[in-house]
């Protein structure tokens, strides 16, 4: 284990020593808060301004809701008890007293229709609030007129599908959630199923490279045939895979570690904004610490199982071009679970996909979502998770023997029965 | 007899239909220095692989230290093949670290021997650098230090000093003595015959995958010699005297006794002597002369002679263009 271990630290400090590991590890969470800054700053520079809005109802029916709704959404609105006439009001404006000042006239209740005078142009988003308060509340006063007004506005708002799911009274009760939260979070594990299922496939195919490549390095250089001299093949087989893997570990902690700041901050940045919102809804949005710890072994196993074959695909090969080809066959493993478990999100009545999710080699992509959306009963899980284990071990005794014979054979790339011959040699 | 550390009985490899090894029989006595020599393309490099336990032989079988190659003995040999393979992202200090630590050399005892090595090579500023900002000379003796690190019992150097300049292969040529000072045993594989003459003990010449020599240097050129005798007398260097009077010193050494054919050779003239003629009629005939004699010598093959004599025209090819100087 000795040497396995000084392997490890070898292949591990390679990676990490590169500004390209630390670039790729540090831009998906620089992007992510890059994004959430774009949009967190354009929202807030679209809504607020510094100086005040005048409102001016002349329908006098709608004046104090839409000033209400507009002073809850951050504007400053100051409701005119009596009209002191365009010319003041635009004085008012050009000297920078007010930001703008809005008139609800004639066809404001008929059509939705309202003035908005200012220096400069109400920004997109500014534009279609206002308008969505205006014209909300006009047709809420004209459908108090016809009569049965909530009737009609669920009518005018579109039909309504009431999803119910089908659930234990008991388990109900005891989750202790709202409907509305447990709503959340159904949706919610779907959505972490299906983030898992990318993660996978791009962590399989990511990784895997990592492995392809450094093994085919040292077969490219030869130096594996002074490296074997003292070191069993197995030995630099498992240290490489652990190598890489251990940078791949350090990567997703970092990103993990990102995620969780950017979540708190972000939850925090929520809760100061809007003090009366139910927490318990957003937390309800993140992933559980099972679905969390399932990943986690989702991913030992997936990766083990991965990269043993491509660490005998690098083996066989002696071109960066010739392994190109040669992955192809794994790929295509990572892709087709891939585009099962994207059309397919949420379950939709496949229920034979369940039994292809058992699969080893397509368990991480599709049994994951399965299993933190609680699709599939434990056992499948727990099926799926031996299944896997038992893939491991065979793919690692098979990509072991072809890996021993393969970084010492040099010239074309080995065919199925050459490859058979190597695997049942010695 | 202590063990050989290398034995090779009726070893055979062939790629396709090609032969690359053919009924190959060698044993390396401990404690020397045995070279590998052969042109290019005959089976030097296969055999040492075979050694090492890279290929395995068709037929036959091969010892290290008295057992088939296994980890054991493969780890007290340092090897270095002809493939100058090397991390080429690492630093020169840390690869060598790694290499000796992949060979059972405790961490701090790594990096001692390392420096130690890296002073000693001239390349101890170099030792933070990565090795791929190093020449491929410089490249080569980092690989050197990482075949001598772990103190192997036996070295096996495969085209050690191809590619290095006259000042690194004589600081190599030292260092391998060296070792051999030491106990260690050396294989080394070349097509460069003047430099196997001078360090070899013991020789095996290869030509087209078959043996075609091997033994004690001395003694095979004691054996091989082929009865060339050459004189010089002081003040009649061939070249630098009238033509007139060199044909005339010719004549008269052609009329000695048991001289069948006499040639200009540098300062010297080469008599080819009769089968079982000695030096002694030749003395006694110079000495009845009066002639200046300076030197007379009777000459042994070089080894380049030696392989082309045994190894036949038919391998023009390789080492007649990469064995560097003539004859002496």
């Amino acid at each position: 284990m000795r040497l396995v271990w000084v392997i490890l630290v070898r292949e591990y400090l390679e990676k990490v020593k590169t500004k390209g590991f630390w670039i790729a590890t540090f831009a998906l969470p620089a992007g992510m808060l890059l994004l959430m800054a774009i949009s967190v700053g354009l929202s807030i520079a679209s809504a607020s301004s510094d100086r005040a809005f005048v409102l001016l109802d002349r329908t006098e029916v709608l004046g104090e809701q839409v000033a209400g709704r507009l002073t809850a959404a951050g504007y400053d609105m100051e409701l005119l008890e009596s009209d002191p006439g365009a010319a003041e009001m635009d004085r008012r404006v050009s000297e920078e007293e007010i930001e703008a000042y809005l008139v609800l006239g004639d066809r404001t209740l008929s059509a939705g229709a309202f003035a908005y005078r200012g220096l400069d142009r109400p920004s997109g988003a500014r534009a279609a609030l206002f308008e969505a308060v205006v014209a909300d509340a006009a047709l809420a006063h004209r459908l108090a007129e016809v009569g049965d007004p909530e009737g009609l506005r669920a009518l005018v708002d579109g039909g309504r599908l009431e999803y119910a799911m089908v659930v234990d009274e008991a388990d109900a009760a005891e989750s202790g959630q709202a409907p509305e939260t447990r709503q959340i979070a159904r949706a919610a594990s779907i959505a972490h199923g299906l983030a898992g299922a990318i993660f996978f496939y791009m962590t399989m195919a990511i990784y895997g490279a990592f492995v392809l490549r450094s093994v085919l390095e040292e077969k490219r250089t030869r130096i594996v045939e002074i490296v074997v001299a003292s070191v069993r093949p197995w030995q630099l087989m498992l240290g490489k895979i652990l190598g890489v893997g251990s940078m791949g570990l350090t990567q997703l902690s970092i990103w993990a570690l990102c995620g969780l700041l950017i979540g708190a901050g972000g939850m925090s940045l929520v809760a100061s904004m809007q003090p009366n919102l139910d927490l318990s809804m957003i937390s309800a949005a993140f992933p559980t610490g099972g679905a969390m710890l399932l990943l986690v072994v989702y991913f030992v196993l997936g990766y083990f199982l991965y990269s043993s074959l491509f660490a005998a695909v690098g083996a066989m090969c002696t071109r960066e071009e010739e392994a190109a080809h040669a992955q192809a066959p794994l790929i295509v493993l990572l892709m087709v679970p891939f585009i099962a478990q994207i059309s397919t999100v949420g379950g939709g009545g496949f229920v034979w996909m369940d039994w292809v999710a058992l699969f080893p080699f397509f368990s991480p992509i599709m049994m994951f979502p399965r299993a933190v959306d609680g699709s599939v009963s434990g056992w499948m899980v727990a099926a799926s998770l031996a299944l896997m284990a038992l893939a491991v071990w065979a793919m690692a005794w098979l990509g072991g023997r072809i890996y021993r014979v393969g970084i010492l054979a040099q010239g074309k790339r080995p065919t199925i029965r050459e490859l058979y011959r190597w695997v049942r040699a010695g | 007899m202590t063990q050989s550390p290398v034995r090779l009985s009726g070893v055979h490899k062939s790629f396709g239909a090609h032969a690359a090894v053919s009924d190959f029989d060698l044993e390396i006595p401990k404690g020397c220095i045995y070279g590998l020599l052969g042109p290019n393309g005959s089976g030097k490099t296969t055999t040492i692989r075979m050694i090492m336990d890279i290929l395995m032989p068709d037929r036959g079988a091969v010892e290290l230290f008295g057992r088939e190659p296994d980890y054991a003995g493969r780890s007290r040999v340092g090897y270095l093949p002809e493939e100058r393979g090397v991390y080429e992202k690492m630093k020169v200090s840390e690869q060598l670290v790694f290499l000796g630590r992949l060979r059972g050399v405790a961490k701090d005892a790594a990096r001692k021997r390392t420096k130690d090595w890296l002073e000693r090579l001239d390349l101890g500023e170099w030792a933070q650098k990565r090795v791929r900002e190093l020449s491929k000379g410089m490249q080569q003796k980092v690989q050197f230090i990482g075949t001598v690190l772990h103190e192997p019992e036996l070295l096996i150097l495969d085209e050690p000093f191809s590619g290095l300049d006259p000042i690194n292969q004589d600081l190599l040529e030292s260092i391998v003595r060296e070792q051999r000072a030491q106990g260690t045993t050396i294989l080394f594989s070349t097509h460069l015959m003047e430099q196997a003459e001078r360090m070899c003990e013991r020789v095996c010449l290869v030509s087209r995958s078959r043996k075609v020599l091997d033994g004690d240097l001395k003694e095979l050129k004691r054996r091989e010699r082929s009865g060339t005798v050459a004189v010089e007398f002081d003040g009649t260097v061939p070249h630098q005297i009238e033509a007139a009077a060199a044909r005339q010193i010719e004549e008269t050494l052609a009329a000695w006794p048991g001289v069948a054919r006499v040639a200009e050779q540098g300062d010297a003239w080469h008599l080819s002597l009769e089968a079982g003629v000695g030096t002694a009629p030749l003395l006694a005939a110079a000495a009845e002369a009066g002639a200046p004699l300076r030197r007379i010598e009777l000459l042994e093959p070089s080894l380049r002679e030696l392989f082309v004599r045994h190894a036949g025209s038919d391998n023009d090819g390789g080492h007649g263009a990469e064995s560097g100087g003539g004859p002496r």
